[in-house]
């Protein structure tokens, strides 16, 4: 559990540190347009990958939920 | 065109060219590209996006190539049978368009590549099918960790900006596109779009605040900045997916136009309607055509008479409302070989672009066999003022055969259009119109529509 905890403050880490890369791109992608893309991106980025570890958690209770509905059914089918 | 010539719209992008060789469209990929195009195919992702229908498929070939100092590789793409460009299509067209750019994205970067490109032209909709295909194979490029989205300035001034300006403020602003041919400056849709839309956060992200930073930092020296900040892989996830979400919640409905209701608010009995049906099916049967083209086409109704046989049909319409609605159809029933466009006749698609040459005029990218006119010429003639020999000359130039329906003076459609107007046009006639046709076409055969005071013409040119 505290691993999972930990890693969106590994993700803010990771976008706040990731290393320089060059852009070989045929587009210029604009100064002003790089410089606020990064920035939504950073926003929205952290937004986007709580919603992946909110839906992982939902994911577990729905799982053990599904588990517990099919061993219902199975002792349903047991009785029958 | 001459054999291998490159296109003259192909000359950005590095990677590579498009050529004719005896009428048969080949792409050379250059040397630059080698890892790019080799990652595509052995990634899988190229045989998913061809699978899915998201991506033209290409076969290679062992054509010489045109520039072989610089040549990897030479690949047919399947032909395309119209080029048909953004600004003439409706919303929908526009949204499935700018949605299936970011779907291939996001599967791109599942394979390890990102799109280096978001050109609303590198989208088509194939008539034969109607749904929207990537076309550009080569505008895929090795993801770098770390890397922002190359395309990100294009994709929100090529789909965002106008499909905001056709949600928030009028549809006809798509036209904009025409004039702006790397999409709509963001600071002039800020400046037209409504003030709620700051409150919509990803327009006042992706629109607003985006042209304030283009604006903020258009004459400082941010080179060094720029080649420091980086993203990582989630945050660049994080973006298409806040541009997805933006463009989903995008919505559009036609309010009742002028013709949007046509085939509501027509003076024909139900008798008169099928028999017009079964003249214009009879002219299709007869002349066999290889492709269509319904001016005027409204929400398609007979275009579909030449669609349904297969045949592939273009239905033209200069009301956004009709073509949406015949998109929306289309769409909603699985219909192919129909393909919807905006299209005002009198003043149609002109070359644009680099040299004139880059976008191309209406008639430069592909002629039909057969133009319909159905229930048009009184528009162009009493509306516009457009002389009818004109009208014949025109038509005579885009297409051998001609379905023409001629609505008298009597009518109380034409009757409508000279309620406000005086009556300047004495030549408007059936025998007017046979005369001025008669100067380019040969009448093979007419027929009054039952029930009613039109009659249709099946016309060849001399």
């Amino acid at each position: 559990m505290p691993v999972h905890l930990s890693k969106p403050v590994e993700l803010l880490i990771d976008i706040l540190n990731s290393p320089p890369v060059k852009n070989q791109a045929y587009l210029d992608p604009g100064s002003g347009s790089f410089i606020i893309q990064v920035l939504i991106a950073s926003l929205v980025g952290i937004g986007f990958a709580l919603r992946g570890y909110w839906g992982k958690f939902l994911g577990l209770f729905q799982k053990k939920a599904n588990e517990e509905d099919t061993g219902k059914a199975d002792e349903t089918s047991d009785e029958e | 065109m001459k054999n291998n010539q490159k296109l003259p719209a192909s000359f950005r992008d590095p990677s590579g060219f498009l050529f004719f060789q005896e009428d048969i469209l080949y792409r050379q990929v250059n040397l630059v590209y080698q890892e790019n195009f080799d990652r595509l195919v052995e990634s899988g992702l190229y045989e998913h996006l061809v699978n899915s229908g998201k991506l033209i498929s290409h076969k290679e070939t062992e054509l010489p190539p045109p520039e072989p100092e610089t040549a990897y590789k030479v690949i047919q793409p399947k032909q395309l049978s119209f080029i048909s460009y953004p600004y003439e299509w409706s919303f929908s067209q526009l949204k499935d368009a700018a949605l299936l750019t970011l779907g291939i994205q996001k599967r791109a970067l599942q394979h390890g590549m990102s799109l280096k490109d978001s050109s609303a032209y590198n989208v088509q909709f194939p008539p034969e099918d109607a749904k929207p295909v990537l076309i550009d194979t080569l505008s895929f490029e090795v993801y770098r960790e770390g890397s922002p989205w190359v395309a990100y300035r294009q994709f929100c001034q090529h789909f965002l900006a106008p499909l905001a300006l056709m949600c928030f403020t009028d549809e006809r602003l798509s036209q904009l596109l025409r004039v702006y041919i790397d999409g709509i400056p963001l600071d002039l849709a800020g400046s037209i779009l409504p003030r709620r839309t700051k409150f919509n956060f990803g327009l006042l992200t992706h629109i607003h605040l985006h042209a304030a930073a283009q604006k903020r930092y258009a004459a400082e020296d941010v080179g060094k900045a720029v080649q420091t900040r980086t993203m990582s892989k989630t945050s660049l996830l994080g973006l298409i997916d806040s541009l997805e979400r933006t463009t989903q919640k995008l919505e559009w409905s036609p309010a009742s136009t002028e013709w949007g209701d046509y085939y509501e608010d027509t003076n024909y009995t139900p008798h008169a309607a099928k028999h017009k049906k079964e003249l214009v099916e009879s002219c299709i049967d007869q002349v066999k055509p290889q492709m269509v083209w319904d001016l005027g086409g409204n929400v398609g109704v007979f275009s579909r008479l030449a669609s349904q046989k297969g045949i592939p049909t273009i239905a033209f319409d200069i009301d956004t409302a009709a073509v949406e609605k015949n998109y929306l159809d289309i769409k909603a029933n699985e219909e192919s070989h129909l393909l919807p466009l905006v299209l005002d006749l009198t003043n149609p698609s002109p070359d644009i672009g680099w040299h004139n040459l880059e976008r191309r005029s209406l008639p430069s990218r592909s002629t039909p066999d057969l133009i319909m006119a159905l229930a048009l010429v009184h528009h162009l003639a009493i509306s516009n003022n457009v002389p009818l020999k004109m009208i014949a000359e025109y038509f005579s130039s885009l297409a051998p055969w001609l379905i023409i329906e001629f609505i008298p003076k009597s009518d109380s459609q034409v009757q409508r259009l000279l309620a406000t107007r005086e009556d300047i046009f004495p030549n408007y006639s059936f025998a007017g119109l046979e005369e001025a046709f008669g100067n380019y076409y040969k009448v093979i055969a007419s027929e009054d529509i039952k029930d009613s005071q039109r009659r249709m013409y099946l016309m060849k040119k001399k």
